[in-house]
């Protein structure tokens, strides 16, 4: 303010000056006509809200990514753009929270905020609060959605005044017997974006869900994503991650492993260039007889971007006979680029059938290097191959057709300009 | 082809030498003059540690060494300064003598992108495929090798086998095998044999690296040349190969009065 001395601002204007505020959350609930409950559910995240603080780098999973500077309330909700595109079976739904809470309402309410409460963290609050971008998959009982349910959801193009927040919130209610395959699409503009992002996947017996996220952020977008998914009896999550944009993306992805014989998989890849910051926290927590886990993610940094990993396995007593596995690897594609790694691994009970963990932080393999240049391959061509190459056991894991083709068609568009050196 | 290139060796080494990038510098090749012409095929033999994949590697233009002093020249061309990619774009081709895995890279991927930096252009799927299949056939390979990652996990003949199929997919016009022979049953060398037969012609040039007469039955070489700690201390022809192969090394070596000198020890005196 030049020149200019601002005015006092008192306590209740100065809550009324963000968009986190409780009369902002409800002013904007009751602007969309969403049902009194809902509107309570944005009151308990505004209060949240102001309730909680920042985190701070003591807190350890947030160690490597300090987000004192940032703060949310100067970021304005901004309307999405956002389709779904599914061939559903009878009885399914996957559309918008919005057009769902007419028809569906009684499932929105019971599982909304089931797995991740409001009260967990700031950015957890601020989506409760002002989520803008809400879908819900809602898979009844022997339901079977063969084609993959696809959700296009982007960021506006170019920010007007105040910088932009897009809130997705994604709710994923499988009963029993069904399956489903959701692709996030994620995309934004070049203008800076910040998206606090929640997802909340309820397995109910057998039921097999498998989510993609697709991140194509533009280079000013951070993302601040925790999901959670809860697996009863014998089901399955199969969450993978595709990290190529973004400036920021940090996700927090947690299976709470309750059912006999469930089993969850998070795959992750991440490729990284200029100032880039990626991180991934991970948990899988055991607690039921025979059920069995894998985490695995890849990262490749050019430039100086950077990679954070920090996984816990957990394997609670009641988790009698589980296997799991979790392993981070980094490499490293100039010599300013940085990956921290650390996976744990909690034991509770002594009746465990494997657990196995692996972290590597590491340059390319001259080698390899060599091998591919003594064929006629320039040395990007070489890394190209390399990094396409890297991820390419963990792309095929991936239970999505075409992905490890699109992955290696992206890998080489972005190492094309990438900073090797 | 300018005049001079049609009349210059394929491959012209001279006074080449060669060491290690360390720390510690330890010099491996220590003069080394080795001319390749059209349509010769030579072999070089040497007991263990005299050099010989360090001089295949420093002429393959490997980073992991350093050229103290003298050339190589590719069809009269100084190459010395240039990346491996760039020596294997003007012909040269290395089958090495441990070929290294590279998991994620299926031998598909790897042909595919030679063939695209060696030709220029991307061959069409189709006459890829078609090419592959042919070189497989004459190598009596099954074509699920070839959706397999690039010697991961492959056998040591399998690995050799790998590098005969891009020999015979990339056709260059300077191929040097390193004990290419080595860890092959009898079949399989005489399938690789015929691969390098097959390659033989009066535009190309050939140096067979090798511990065995063997190879050299099916593969006749014009010149036979001896590695001893650095240096070519014998050439001759295939006779050459046979004395090698019936009294050892022990007459070369006590002729030059090396005795069983190992090659670190003698070094540094340059
Ligand atoms: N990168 C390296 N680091 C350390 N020593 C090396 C390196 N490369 C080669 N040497 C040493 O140089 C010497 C020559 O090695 P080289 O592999 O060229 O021998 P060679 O003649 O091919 O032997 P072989 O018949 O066993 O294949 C050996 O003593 C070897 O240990
Ligand atoms: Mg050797």
């Amino acid at each position: 303010m030049a020149g200019r001395e601002a005015p006092e601002a008192s306590s209740a204007a100065a809550v009324a000056a963000h968009p986190y505020g409780e009369r902002q959350a409800v002013d904007a609930a009751r602007g969309d006509a969403e049902p009194g409950w809902l509107v309570d559910r944005r009151v308990e995240g505004a209060r949240a809200f102001a309730a909680t603080a920042m985190p701070t780098p003591a807190l350890r999973p947030w160690r490597y990514t300090d987000v004192s500077s940032l703060a949310i309330e100067d970021h304005v909700p901004h309307p999405p753009a956002l389709t779904v595109r599914a061939e559903l079976p009878e009885g399914a739904y996957a559309g918008t929270i919005a057009d769902a809470l007419a028809s569906r309402g009684e499932v929105v309410r019971s599982h909304l905020g089931s797995l991740v409460a409001s009260t967990e963290g700031r950015f957890v609050a601020a989506n409760a609060a002002r989520w803008n971008a809400g879908v819900l998959v809602h898979l009844p009982r022997g339901s079977a959605v063969e084609r993959p349910i696809v959700v296009e959801l982007s960021g506006p193009e170019v920010a007007e005044g105040a910088s932009a927040a897009l809130l997705p919130r994604i709710l994923v209610v499988a009963e029993e017997r069904s399956e489903a395959t959701v692709v996030l699409r994620l995309r934004s503009g070049d203008a800076p974006l910040l998206v606090p992002s929640v997802a909340e996947v309820v397995c109910g017996d057998h039921a097999v869900v498998r989510l993609l996220l697709d991140g194509g952020w533009g280079a000013r977008t951070r993302e601040f994503t925790t999901l959670r998914a809860r697996l009863a009896r014998g089901a399955t999550v199969d969450v993978a991650t595709v990290a190529i944009g973004g400036r920021i993306v940090k996700q927090t992805l947690e299976s709470l492993i309750e059912g006999e014989g469930a089993h969850s998989d998070f795959r992750g890849v991440a490729l990284g260039d200029h100032d880039q910051h990626f991180d991934f926290v991970t948990l899988q927590d055991h607690l039921g007889p025979r059920t069995t886990s894998n985490v695995e993610i890849k990262a490749a940094l050019a430039g100086a971007s950077r990679s954070i990993y920090y996984g816990v396995t957990r394997v609670e007593e009641t988790a009698a006979g589980a296997a799991a596995e979790q392993e981070n690897r980094n490499l490293l594609l100039s010599r300013r680029a940085k990956a921290d790694s650390d996976p744990v691994l909690e034991i509770l009970t002594s009746e465990v059938i494997r657990c196995g963990h692996g972290a590597a932080v590491g340059p390319v393999d001259r080698d390899a290097l060599f091998y591919l240049q003594s064929r006629g391959l320039d040395e990007r061509t070489a890394l190209k191959l390399l990094v396409a190459g890297f991820f390419e056991p963990v792309a095929r894991r991936i239970p999505l057709e075409g992905l490890p083709e699109e992955l290696a068609a992206t890998v080489h568009a972005k190492l094309e300009a990438a900073d090797l050196s | 082809m300018s005049e001079r290139a049609a009349e210059s060796p394929i491959l012209d080494v001279r006074g080449l030498k060669v060491s290690i990038a360390g720390p510690p510098e330890l010099q491996i090749v220590r003069g080394v003059d080795l001319a390749v012409r059209a349509g010769e095929v030579h072999a070089l033999m040497g007991p263990n540690g005299s050099g010989k994949s360090t001089l295949a590697s420093a002429i393959a233009g490997s980073p992991a060494y350093l050229v103290d002093e003298g050339q190589v020249l590719l069809h009269g061309e100084d190459v010395t300064a240039l990346a491996a990619d760039e020596r294997a774009r003007r012909g040269l081709f290395l089958s090495f003598q441990y070929p290294t895995a590279i998991p994620g890279v299926t031998m598909v991927n790897l042909l595919r992108a030679s063939l695209k930096a060696r030709r220029g252009t991307e061959p069409s799927a189709r006459e890829f495929l078609a090419e592959l299949r042919e070189t497989l056939a004459t190598l009596k390979m099954d074509e699920s090798f070839a959706r397999r990652y690039v010697n991961d996990g492959f056998s040591g003949g399998e690995k050799k086998r790998a590098e005969i199929l891009q020999l015979g997919m990339l056709k260059p016009t300077l191929a040097i095998l390193d004990e290419t022979d080595s860890g092959l049953d009898v079949d399989a060398l005489r399938t690789v044999a015929e691969g390098v037969n097959a390659l033989r012609s009066p535009e190309i040039g050939i140096l067979i690296i090798t511990h065995y007469e063997r190879i050299l039955n099916y593969v006749t070489p014009d010149f036979v040349h001896v590695l001893v700690d650095g240096r070519i201390v014998r050439s001759g022809d295939v006779s050459l190969a046979k004395r090698i192969e019936a009294e050892g090394y022990d007459p070369i070596l006590r002729a030059i009065g090396e005795g069983a000198t190992p090659v670190a020890a003698a070094t540094g005196g340059e």
